[in-house]
């Protein structure tokens, strides 16, 4: 199979991620992507989105996002590049995991679902921009 | 996000169909939480559930330390495997009693 690109330009209004996950499931569902690898790309997206979204723009101005997925063979990647303020997700601390439901929180949770569902994960700052790189192997009738 | 409210006898069951997102996660806890405070048993039936997320988890957390303080059952039936999987990647397993259907959720509050 070759290669397949999706391209996807967001502004950072929460409302788009709806948006997203509909294109993301039409471009898995085409491109052959299974069900599981699918939900896990939709739940990364969505957290990485939402943390730009909600934190990276200070200037109360729009700004574009971009997002790619590429399909090859046996990978996804996907690409998230942005011109928010710097942010590098992978040094988030971890969550508590085992804190009873009074003292549990959701904060961290988002990261570490991207450090847990994908393969790779590569944060990069340069020339005033974010750049995630994720790599997820596929593995048909896995999981 | 579609909820659907059933009574049986003491428990009150929603089923939540579709997405539990960033954007779905404010009506759908509004209606979680004024069910949990008219109801002794709450059973969240989430067969039909496709995907959740930690803005959704944030929703049934809030649900569950609610339901605590109140000293009700909030119990979770039908969870499907990818679901199964955020919960369990999570912790959030052993925060519910889980149940693989809403019979068997239904049996163990009567």
């Amino acid at each position: 199979m070759g290669d397949d690109r999706l391209l996807l330009r967001i502004a950072n209004d929460v409302a788009e991620l709806s948006r997203v996950a509909e294109t993301v499931d039409v471009y898995c569902d085409e491109t052959g992507i299974p069900t599981d690898v699918a939900f896990k790309i939709n739940v990364v997206l969505e957290e990485l989105l939402m943390n730009t979204i909600s934190y990276g723009f200070t200037d109360g101005k729009p700004h574009e996002i971009a997002v790619t997925i590429d399909r090859h063979d046996e990978t996804v990647t996907i690409e998230i590049d942005d011109d928010g303020v710097a942010f590098d997700p992978l040094q988030a601390p971890p969550p508590d995991l085992d804190a009873p439901i009074e003292e549990r929180q959701i904060g961290g949770l988002g990261i570490h679902f991207v450090k847990t569902m994908m393969d790779t994960v590569e944060y990069r700052r340069a020339d005033g921009r974010n750049h995630m790189t994720l790599t997820k192997r596929i593995v048909p009738d896995a999981d | 996000m579609d909820i659907t409210e059933l009574q049986e006898k003491q428990a009150t069951i929603l089923q939540l169909s579709g997405r539990l997102d960033a954007n779905t996660a404010a009506t759908t806890d509004t209606t979680i939480a004024a069910v949990i405070g008219r109801s002794p048993v709450v059973i969240l039936d989430l067969t039909a559930l496709d995907y959740v997320s930690s803005a959704g988890l944030r929703v049934l957390l809030k649900a569950a330390k609610q339901a605590q303080t109140a000293k009700q059952k909030l119990l979770l039936a039908g969870l499907q495997p990818a679901v199964k999987q955020v919960f369990e990647i999570s912790g959030f397993s052993t925060l519910f009693p889980i149940f693989a259907s809403r019979g068997d959720a239904l049996a163990s509050a009567s």
